[in-house]
């Protein structure tokens, strides 16, 4: 076989470094068909599953034309006749079969690969007739995919190392599984910069680029991949030269991060010796060791939800004791901000009717604005018996370490009260009955919808800590879907109206003598951390692997040039300059 | 022997599932070898799926080539059957 051309494709860079690997289609529930590499000597054993399925899927026509001779149609009767000749017909015997050895793939995809063909012929044709024609042949391989025993469907924890994933859409649920020694990349058709799974991605420093034509890579010969996440590349079967050229940039940027590695033990603190505090944020609690590894000074956001997200049922009390209770312990005394479940909006799963918890969502049913509809601290307030579980599972583990509490999607004071209310009743009934916990649990809020940002000094006063949660503050705050390729151009982390906000947050928590974190993405953007810092920020959660990166950056500045910095970007007031001034400001 | 003659589509619906089907059905005591070619494509005459993909419509013109021992009878019997319209003819 000739070698294939190379072919470049530019989509919309969402989680930066560079991927090699080979293609692995992820499928999406809609169009279950996986793409799987044969090796060469169970092609055979694959040829054999076709022969099979042809067979009794012609048993299947036969029986049903008997059926049909009987007491059916003769136009029926005539349909499962040509189905059957359809059968014999060599593009479906032997084609099929030189497919399937000339390409190494399973039967499934070859044979998507051929409707695709014939839809694709068949839709240029202006007759509708003609375009129906396609039917019959769906028709037929529809009842030989059946046939084919089901292959598992792949995990995503469980692909093969150096896979490029192309799939539709990520959900957050299946990012988090994904493992970075055997991901090289994803693309995927759909999705935006600061959609969760693209967090996720960048978190685990999973190069990503997402708006890509991915029904395209069906009708391409695809051999090799390389994903450019920092340039929204992606090149097909690259040559040789481009290869080396990318595994050069690879290896650079492997190097750059030893580097910074090296630096990470050192202290968050500024050149005139500011003290900035540097804590981790975390999905899975298993992690915990390697984020201590990577620097931080403990978990400064757990975004517990993924407890429910990944195992698609929500734990027990007892379940998450056990997890808090271990993380705590391993943390040894350093805090652990528990943001108790923010589910809901993007972050649900599919769950069957007959599933225990699905009635959670079907009383909620489909919302027209999930964004804005009953997710995080309103979902769990619906549903006191999921917030009390939780908070008893959090209370009980407060005995073995440092555990705080943080309400997502706080929009007023009396979600803070109900959640305290609850927590004081829990600490009395354990009290009660002689169960250890912590002499103090500080609740925090986590200020992300405008209304929080603008009643902040309120909050301060009774919250314990704030943690402003940029990510969704900003599209909020500008009404721009952060996942919606339309409106990516309208978000701005640094619109001059967010500046203000945190300045703002900031001020009200100083007032009341409250602690403020940072934990959106932008705490890990070496251009931002300055201003943040400048704004009055001293507390930063980032993901862990950015934690070299964030403390390197600190180490440059002072905190005098910092609010000179922060000062002078307060008088831009359209977000363009304000960008424009950040980039020439902050090259260091 | 080879034979090559030009035949038009004259059924109302064009070469569809069921005028394919007969075609291979018709072909297949015959032993020569059969080709279709419409629109500079030429295709096994025995594969329905690959006389479905010519999308020939109605008044098409085909160009058949027979080849074999066979080939005046299969021509004589493949022409007329594009002409009674594979007996769809009202």
């Amino acid at each position: 076989m000739s070698r294939a051309e190379e072919v470049i494709l530019r989509g919309l860079p969402i989680s930066k470094g560079i991927g090699i690997g080979c293609p692995i289609f992820f499928s999406n529930w809609e169009e279950d068909v996986p793409v799987v590499q044969i090796p060469e000597i169970e092609i055979d054993r694959e040829i054999d599953r076709y022969r099979k399925a042809l067979h009794s899927s012609r048993e299947d026509l036969e029986r049903l034309r008997k059926i049909s001779l009987r007491d059916g149609s003769p136009e029926i009767t005539q349909i499962l006749g040509t189905h059957l000749e359809m059968m014999q017909d060599p593009m479906l015997t032997t084609a099929i079969e030189d497919r399937i050895r000339g390409s190494s793939r399973n039967t499934e995809s070859v044979f998507f690969h051929l409707i695709e063909e014939y839809k694709i012929r068949f839709s240029t044709l202006t007759d509708i007739y003609f375009q129906e024609r396609v039917r019959d042949i769906i028709d037929v391989s529809r009842r030989i995919l059946n046939h084919l025993c089901p292959l598992q469907r792949l995990k995503m924890s469980e692909i093969p190392n150096n896979s490029v994933i192309l799939t539709h859409e990520l959900v957050p649920s299946e990012t988090v599984e994904a493992n970075a020694s055997l991901v090289s990349a994803f693309v995927t058709a759909a999705g935006g910069l600061t959609s969760h799974a693209a967090i996720i991605a960048r978190a685990k420093g999973i190069p990503y680029v997402a708006n890509v034509d991915i029904k395209a890579f069906k009708r391409l010969d695809l051999h090799s991949l390389i994903v450019d996440g920092s340039q929204g590349l992606v090149i097909v079967n690259p040559s040789r030269k481009t290869l080396k050229k990318y595994q050069a940039i690879k290896r650079g940027h492997q190097e750059s991060y030893k580097m910074l590695k090296s630096s990470m033990h050192l202290k968050g603190e500024t050149v005139d010796g500011y003290e900035v505090r540097i804590f981790a944020n975390l999905e899975n609690p298993k992690e915990v060791d390697s984020v201590l590894k990577n620097g931080a000074l403990g978990i400064g956001l757990f975004r517990s939800e993924y407890l429910f997200l990944s195992r698609k049922e929500f734990p027990s009390e007892e379940e998450q004791f056990q997890i808090y209770k271990k993380m705590a312990r391993t943390l040894r005394g350093r805090p652990l901000v528990v943001r108790i479940f923010d589910i809901g909006g993007e972050k649900k799963v599919d769950l069957a009717p007959e599933h225990k918890d699905a009635r959670y969502f079907a009383q909620i049913g489909h919302e027209i604005n999930p964004a804005l509809g009953c997710r995080a601290i309103r979902f769990l307030l619906r549903y006191p018996e999921l917030l009390e579980t939780q908070l008893r599972a959090i209370i009980r583990a407060s005995a073995f370490g440092e555990i705080h509490i943080l309400i997502p999607m706080v929009s007023d004071l009396s979600e803070l009260r109900q959640v305290r209310a609850i927590v004081n009743k829990l600490c009395a009934e354990f009290k009660a009955a002689n169960v250890k916990f912590a002499n103090t649990i500080p609740i925090g809020c986590m200020i992300e919808v405008p209304s929080s940002a603008i009643m902040c000094d309120a909050l301060a006063q009774e919250a314990d800590f704030l943690s402003i949660g940029t990510n969704d503050l900003v599209q909020y705050v500008l009404a721009a879907d952060r996942s919606n390729p339309h409106t990516v151009d309208l978000y701005f982390s640094t619109h001059p109206s967010i500046l203000r906000l945190i300045r703002m947050v900031v001020a009200s928590a100083n007032c009341a003598r409250k602690p403020v974190i940072l934990c959106g993405e932008c705490a890990a953007d070496p251009t931002l951390i300055p201003l943040l810092l400048g704004l009055g920020i001293r507390e930063f959660s980032v993901a862990a692997r950015h934690i070299p990166l964030v403390k390197h950056t600190i180490r440059k500045w002072r905190i005098l040039e910092a609010c000179r910095l922060a000062e002078g970007a307060l008088e831009h007031t359209a977000a363009q300059e304000l960008k424009q001034y950040l980039a020439e400001e902050t090259v260091r | 022997m080879k034979l090559v003659h030009k035949v038009k589509v004259k059924n109302s619906l064009g070469l569809h599932t069921r005028p394919a089907a007969a075609i291979v059905k018709l072909l297949q005591p015959k032993k020569s070898t059969v080709f279709f070619t419409y629109k500079d494509e030429t295709i096994n005459a025995r594969s329905i799926m690959s006389i479905l993909m010519l999308a020939a419509k109605k008044n098409s013109l085909i160009t058949i080539t027979v080849e074999g021992d066979d080939a005046q009878p299969t021509m004589d019997h493949l022409i007329k059957a594009f002409d009674e319209e594979f007996g769809e003819k009202k």
